[in-house]
């Protein structure tokens, strides 16, 4: 399962929507437990798929921000749990270039939908074991309130 | 001896440890001692006998591609990081 505050699923969506029609993608950080990953903080990246006309349909992550986004939360103590990116016009599923381009299980793999900019759907899939194919966790929308 | 930060994701196939210790004057050598001790890595790093495409050894926050590769040598008291290249569609 993936656990994900209501806040910042509105900033992940609307990152998406900011993005559009280019699929706009980020970083979820937080802790995996034995629920799943926990997301506490989102750090958005840029597209940088190298074709711009590809951008409604792929992208990449630069390694070297992953490196600093990856420094940066173990100074915070957190860890990258997964990864969020948008769908622009298409449904919120794991696509065949998502898989072949997957990295390991245990990421979360969010995607929103993104349709005449306007967020439609969360969908958040994991990596199987075998590399085979995706698999779709549940995602637990929860509200953080602060006492005072 | 050298030392390899594990990704959280792969954590699980790795004893659940966050750094493992490893032998090798090479970082080809760390790394085959690092599936040796946890054999279960070996899948989600290599494709046959070659890092999977989206894998990335970093020696001092410096790509390895951009060092000597698999034959770079190590002192013995390096840290490695393992970083996805992240893409899709």
């Amino acid at each position: 399962m993936l656990t994900l505050p209501s806040d910042l699923t509105q900033q992940i969506e609307q990152h998406g929507i900011d993005a559009y029609p280019y699929e706009g993608c980020g970083l979820l950080l937080g802790q995996h437990n034995e629920t799943g990953n926990v997301v506490v903080a989102i750090r958005p990246m840029q597209n940088v798929w190298p074709v711009e006309s590809e951008k409604p349909e792929r992208f990449r992550i630069d390694e070297k921000e992953w490196l600093s986004a990856e420094f940066e939360a173990m100074h915070d103590g957190l860890d990258i749990v997964g990864i969020f990116h948008s769908h622009p016009d298409h449904p919120a599923m794991a696509s065949p270039r998502d898989l072949a381009w997957a990295s390991w299980p245990g990421y979360s793999y969010l995607i929103t939908e993104i349709r005449g900019g306007k967020a439609l759907a969360n969908r958040s899939w994991q990596l199987s074991h075998d590399r085979s194919g995706f698999v779709e966790e549940e995602i637990a929308i929860v509200t953080i309130v602060v006492s005072s | 001896m050298s030392i390899i930060r594990i990704p959280t994701p792969l954590r699980q196939y790795a004893g659940g440890n966050a750094s493992i210790d490893v032998n090798g004057g090479t970082v080809g050598e760390a790394l085959g001692d690092l599936t040796t001790q946890y054999p279960d890595l070996r899948n989600h790093l290599y494709d046959g006998d070659q890092l999977r495409s989206f894998v990335n050894i970093y020696l001092n926050q410096e790509d390895i591609r951009y060092l000597d590769g698999a034959d770079t040598a190590l002192q013995g008291n390096e840290t490695l990081l393992i970083v996805p290249s992240i893409a899709g569609g």
